[in-house]
C-alpha cells in the first residue's frame, strides 16, 4: 500500500460509528425525559423533524465535504467560499458549539454517574456538575495524553451500544402500553406548537454527523464514504431515536419520565423483575443501560473534543487564531495547547452553565446551526461562481432548493431557542465578527471563493457591494506570487524560483494552470470535460503542490480554463492580485503565441505586477549574475538575486558597462548597496554591452536581468524581439519587469 | 573516542527537540554516509487519529528541518504511516535498505510505557538490523 493509502485508514464502518456513536448518547440517554417534559409525547415528532433537517444539511456537508476532504469540515468550506470573515463566525461557532455540546455529553455522563456512586455538591456545584466536571477531565486527560484508541474500540463500543438498545427495544415493545403514552394529555398535551420548540431542544442529538465531515482527510475513498456514512448515520439515529422514544413514553408516562437518567428509569420497568430461576433482571437491565450511557455520552465528548483540535488546526493553517494553538506534543503527538484550551472551556460550562442541561445543549444546536446555514451558503457560491477546482463526487439533490432550504430551516429552527441561548449566539457572532476585525483581519491571507466573485464582477455590481467586499477583505494578502504552469519539464524551476520569493515575503504561491480550449468550444463544456482537453491538470498542480510542500510554501491551486492561452496569464495575474508572476518563456512554455502580437502589446504596455520571465536551461542558483544599468527593472533583478542568495547562498556577481571604469565603479559600489547586496562580486567592464554580459555569463550559472526598456519582456516573449545575447547563453535567465501601473482595482481593494 | 561505521542509517524523530538531541548525538557518534530521518504518524487505524494527518506532517517537517540544521547536512527523509511505531521503523529501515537503525531513548515514565508500552523495547525485541542507542540529552 502507499503511504497515501495508510494514512487513511478510516472505511465505511468507523465513519459510520464516529457519526453514530456521537449522536447517539445524547438523543436516547440523556433528553427524553427533559424533551418529554416540555412537548410531552409529540416529542417523537420533534426527533423526526430535527432528523428532517439534519438530513438536509448533510447532503449539503456530503457535497463539501468530497470536493475538500480536508480536516476542520465546516469551518474550512466556510472560510473558502465566504472568506476569513464569515470563516471566523463558522470556525468559532464550530468551536466553541462542540465546547458547549461537550459540556452538554459530560452533564450527561455526570447524571448517569450519580446513579452509579453518591456524589458530593462542592459550593456551587450539583453532584451532577462535579460528575460532570470529573468526566471533563478525564476527557480531556485522555485526549491529552492521546491514549491510543484503536479503530477495533470505536466499533465494539457503537456495536455494544446498538446492541443493548436493540434489547431494550425488545423489552419496550412487550411492555409498551398505548394507553401510558396517551394518559397525560393525549399525544399533545401542549398543541402542535410544541412540536417546533421541542426539535430546537433536542437538536444537539443529531451534532455527531459532521464530525464524519471533520476528519475527511482521513477517509478512504471519501468520494463514496463519507456521503454514505454522514447520511447513514443521520438516517440510522433518526430511525432510533424515533423508535426508542416513542417505547420510553409507552412505558413510563411522560411527566414522570426521569429528567437525569431515562433508560435506567425506563429499563427498570420494562424489564421483568425475574425471568425463570433469574432474579433481578430490571435491576441488571437498568446497570447494563447506565453503562451504556455512561459510553455513549463518552464516546460523544471524546469525539466532539478531538473535532474541535481539528477545527483549530485548520483556523491556525489560515491564521485565523494563533498557530501557538497547534503545536504538537513532543512526546505525545497530540494538538495538546488546542485540547487543554478547550477542555478550559468545557469546565468553565459546565461550571457556570452546568445547572441547567438545556441552555448547554440549545447553545451548542444554535451555534452549529448558524455554521450549517453559513455553510449551504457558501454550498451556492461555490456553484455560481464556477470554481474549476471545486469537483465534487457527490452532489446535492435539486439544487438550489436543497441548500436553500437547509439554509433556511438551520435558521428557523434558530428562532424556536430561547431568548437567553438567542442572545448567547448573538453575542457570539459579534465577538467571533470583531475577532475578525481585530485579530485575524490583520493575519489571515485566506480569500473566499466570494470576493473573487465579486471581484470579477466589478462593473456588474452596485459600487456598494464591491466597498462591501473590499472592506472585510484580510489586511495581509501577503505577498502572491502566481505561477502559471503548462510544461510539466520546466514546472520544478518555476515553483523553486516562485516557491524561494514567496518564502522571502511569508507569502503564499498560486499555481495557475491554464488550459486552453479551442474558441468553438464552450467554456462549460469544457470544464465539464476536462479531461479531453488536457490529460493531466490534477498531475501537473498536484506535483506543483508537492514541490512546494517541500518548500513549506503554503500554495494554491487554480485551473482556468479559456480560448486564450497566454493573454490569460495577466488576467489570471490581475483576478488573483498577484504581486509577482514567475513564467517560464521558450519551447512550449505556453503553448503558441496569441494570434495577433498586438494583444500583447496591448495588455503588456500595463503589466499587472512584477514579471519574473524564465528562460529555463537547468535552474541552479549557486552563481548569480546580475547586469545593471539601474533602473526600476535592474533593481527588481537584484532583488530576485537578493533572495535566491538567502535561499540557495548563491554568489552574487553584478556587471556594469560603462564608458569610464572608474565612474563605472562608483556606481557599481553605490548600486550594491542601494540594493541590498554589498557582499557581491563587482565587474565594471568598458566596451559592448552584449559581449561583456556574454563573457560573464560564462562563470555564472544564472542570469538575473532586467527588461531596460517597457515592452521589451512582452517582444520577447511573443518572439517579435530576439536578445542575441540572452539566446546564446548556456545559463538560465531571469529577465524582470516590473508593475507598470496602479490600476482602479488597487484603489478599491488595493494594499499595496 | 571512536566513531561506529555504516553506510546507511535510519534515523527516527518524533518532534523537533528530539530531532535536535538526535542529530547531535548521530553526529558525534557515528560516521554513515547516508542518513534517512524517517517520523512515523501512529495510525490509530480505524479511528480518528490523536492529531489530523496534514498537521502531523507538518510537525514531521519541522523535525526534519531542525535535524538537517543541526546536523549541518542534507539527508533523506520519509513520513511513514503505522498502527505501531516500531513496526514502522523497521519496515522503513527494510524499505530503504539501511544498515541499522540509529535513536535516542525517549525516556517516559511508569504511566506512558503502560498507556503505550515502549517503542524502545519493541524495537530492540523485534529488531532484525542493528540498533545502535545513542546517548540523549544528559540529565
Amino acid at each position: 500500500m502507499s503511504d497515501e493509502e495508510l494514512a487513511k485508514d478510516l472505511g465505511l464502518i468507523s465513519a459510520m460509528t464516529i457519526g453514530i456513536g456521537t449522536m447517539i448518547g445524547a438523543g436516547i440517554f440523556v433528553l427524553p425525559g427533559v424533551a418529554a417534559n416540555a412537548a410531552g409525547p409529540v416529542v417523537v415528532v420533534s426527533f423526526v423533524v430535527g432528523g428532517l433537517v439534519a438530513m438536509i444539511n448533510a447532503l449539503s456537508v456530503s457535497e463539501l465535504g468530497t470536493a475538500m476532504p480536508k480536516a476542520g469540515g465546516g469551518y474550512y468550506y466556510i472560510n473558502k467560499s465566504l472568506g476569513p470573515m464569515f470563516g471566523s463566525i463558522a470556525g468559532m461557532g464550530d468551536w466553541m458549539g462542540l465546547a458547549f455540546a461537550s459540556a452538554f455529553y459530560c452533564i450527561g455522563f455526570g447524571q448517569y454517574l450519580a446513579v452509579f456512586v453518591g456524589l458530593p455538591s462542592l459550593t456551587f456545584l450539583n453532584p451532577i456538575q462535579v460528575g460532570a466536571l470529573i468526566a471533563g477531565a478525564l476527557f480531556v486527560g485522555i485526549n491529552y495524553i492521546g491514549a491510543k484508541e484503536t479503530g477495533g474500540i470505536q466499533t465494539v463500543i457503537v456495536t455494544l451500544l446498538l446492541s443493548i438498545l436493540a434489547v431494550f427495544a425488545v423489552a419496550g415493545f412487550f411492555s409498551f402500553d398505548y394507553a401510558t403514552l396517551v394518559s397525560e394529555g393525549g399525544l399533545a398535551p401542549y398543541g402542535a406548537n410544541a412540536i417546533l420548540p421541542g426539535t430546537a431542544l433536542v437538536f444537539v442529538s443529531f451534532l455527531g454527523y459532521a464530525k464524519i465531515a471533520t476528519v475527511a482527510e482521513e477517509l478512504q475513498n471519501p468520494g463514496r464514504n463519507l456521503p454514505i456514512a454522514i447520511i447513514g448515520s443521520v438516517a440510522i439515529v433518526t430511525v432510533i431515536y424515533a423508535i426508542l422514544v416513542t417505547t420510553m413514553l409507552g412505558v413510563i408516562p411522560w411527566p414522570e419520565l426521569s429528567q437525569d437518567a431515562p433508560v435506567a428509569q425506563a429499563a427498570r420497568v420494562a424489564f421483568p423483575a425475574s425471568i425463570g430461576p433469574l432474579t433481578g433482571v430490571a435491576g441488571i437491565a437498568a446497570a447494563v443501560m447506565t453503562v451504556g450511557a455512561l459510553l455513549a455520552t463518552a464516546s460523544s465528548a471524546n469525539a466532539s473534543i478531538l473535532a474541535s483540535a481539528r477545527i483549530n488546526f485548520a483556523m491556525g493553517r489560515d491564521k485565523i487564531v494563533t498557530d501557538w494553538l497547534n503545536e504538537i506534543h513532543p512526546r505525545y503527538a497530540t494538538p495538546y495547547r488546542s485540547i487543554l484550551t478547550t477542555g478550559g472551556l468545557i469546565v468553565v460550562f459546565i461550571a457556570l452553565l452546568g445547572q441547567d442541561i438545556e441552555v448547554l445543549s440549545k447553545a451548542a444546536s444554535v451555534l452549529h446551526l448558524i455554521v450549517y446555514a453559513l455553510m449551504n451558503v457558501g454550498l451556492i457560491v461555490f456553484r455560481e461562481a464556477d470554481v474549476p477546482e471545486y469537483d465534487p463526487d457527490f452532489t446535492v439533490p435539486l439544487y438550489p432548493f436543497t441548500p436553500i432550504v437547509g439554509a433556511v430551516s438551520s435558521l428557523g429552527l434558530v428562532v424556536f431557542m430561547d431568548a437567553i441561548e438567542i442572545a448567547l449566539s448573538a453575542a457570539f457572532v459579534v465577538v467571533a465578527v470583531a475577532w475578525y476585525f481585530l485579530y485575524a483581519k490583520k493575519h489571515t491571507e485566506a480569500r473566499g471563493v466570494l470576493s473573487d466573485f465579486v471581484r470579477n464582477r466589478e462593473d456588474q455590481l452596485p459600487d456598494q457591494v464591491i466597498d462591501a467586499a473590499a472592506s472585510v477583505e484580510p489586511d495581509q494578502p501577503g505577498h502572491r506570487v502566481m505561477v502559471p504552469l503548462a510544461n510539466p519539464n520546466t514546472e520544478r524551476d518555476l515553483i523553486k524560483l516562485g516557491g524561494a520569493i514567496a518564502k522571502h515575503h511569508g507569502g503564499t504561491l498560486h499555481a495557475v494552470h491554464i488550459v486552453t480550449v479551442p474558441d468553438q468550444t464552450d467554456l462549460q463544456y469544457a470544464k465539464e470535460h476536462l479531461g479531453e482537453f488536457d490529460g493531466d491538470t490534477a498531475g501537473v498542480l498536484e506535483q506543483a503542490r508537492l514541490d512546494a510542500e517541500e518548500f513549506e510554501v503554503p500554495i494554491e491551486t487554480h485551473t482556468v480554463i479559456s480560448h486564450r492561452g497566454f493573454e490569460e496569464v495577466f488576467d489570471a495575474a490581475t483576478t488573483h492580485e498577484a504581486d509577482t508572476v514567475v513564467m517560464g518563456w521558450g519551447g512550449n512554455s505556453h503553448g503558441s503565441p496569441g494570434r495577433i502580437e498586438s494583444a500583447y502589446d496591448e495588455v503588456m504596455q500595463r503589466l499587472p505586477c512584477d514579471f519574473i520571465v524564465m528562460k529555463d536551461r537547468g535552474f541552479d542558483p549557486s552563481r548569480v549574475l546580475v547586469p545593471t544599468a539601474g533602473g526600476p527593472d535592474s533593481e527588481l533583478s537584484a532583488a530576485v538575486a537578493r533572495i535566491l542568495r538567502d535561499a540557495y547562498d548563491s554568489e552574487v556577481t553584478l556587471l556594469h558597462v560603462a564608458d569610464d571604469e572608474t565612474e563605472g565603479r562608483e556606481f557599481l559600489d553605490e548600486w550594491a548597496e542601494a540594493n541590498g547586496l554589498p557582499d557581491a562580486t563587482l565587474r565594471v567592464e568598458t566596451g559592448d554591452v552584449e559581449a561583456a554580459i556574454e563573457r560573464a555569463a560564462r562563470d555564472a550559472t544564472l542570469l538575473s536581468i532586467g527588461a531596460t526598456e517597457q515592452g521589451l519582456l512582452s517582444r520577447l516573449v511573443s518572439d517579435s524581439l530576439t536578445m542575441d545575447v540572452i539566446d546564446d547563453l548556456d545559463c538560465t535567465v531571469l529577465l524582470t519587469e516590473t508593475a507598470h501601473d496602479r490600476s482602479l482595482r488597487d484603489r478599491l481593494f488595493g494594499s499595496r | 573516542m571512536a566513531k561506529g561505521q555504516f553506510e546507511h542509517v535510519l534515523v527516527p524523530v518524533a518532534s523537533d527537540t528530539d530531532a535536535e538531541s538526535t542529530a547531535e548525538a548521530l553526529a558525534d557518534h557515528l560516521e554513515t554516509d547516508r542518513v534517512t530521518v524517517v517520523h512515523v504518524v501512529e495510525k490509530a487505524g480505524g479511528a480518528p487519529d490523536k492529531a489530523g494527518v496534514e498537521q502531523r506532517e507538518e510537525a514531521a517537517a519541522e523535525a526534519f528541518e531542525r535535524f538537517e540544521e543541526t546536523y549541518g547536512e542534507s539527508v533523506e527523509t520519509d513520513i511513514v504511516y503505522d498502527t505501531n511505531i516500531a513496526d514502522g521503523l523497521l519496515a522503513a529501515a527494510a524499505e530503504v535498505g539501511a544498515d541499522a537503525l540509529a535513536f535516542t531513548p525517549r525516556g517516559g515514565g511508569w504511566f506512558e510505557r503502560l498507556l503505550s508500552g515502549s517503542v524502545t523495547r519493541e524495537l530492540l525485541d523485534e529488531t532484525d538490523r542493528p540498533v545502535v542507542v545513542l546517548p540523549g540529552e544528559q540529565r
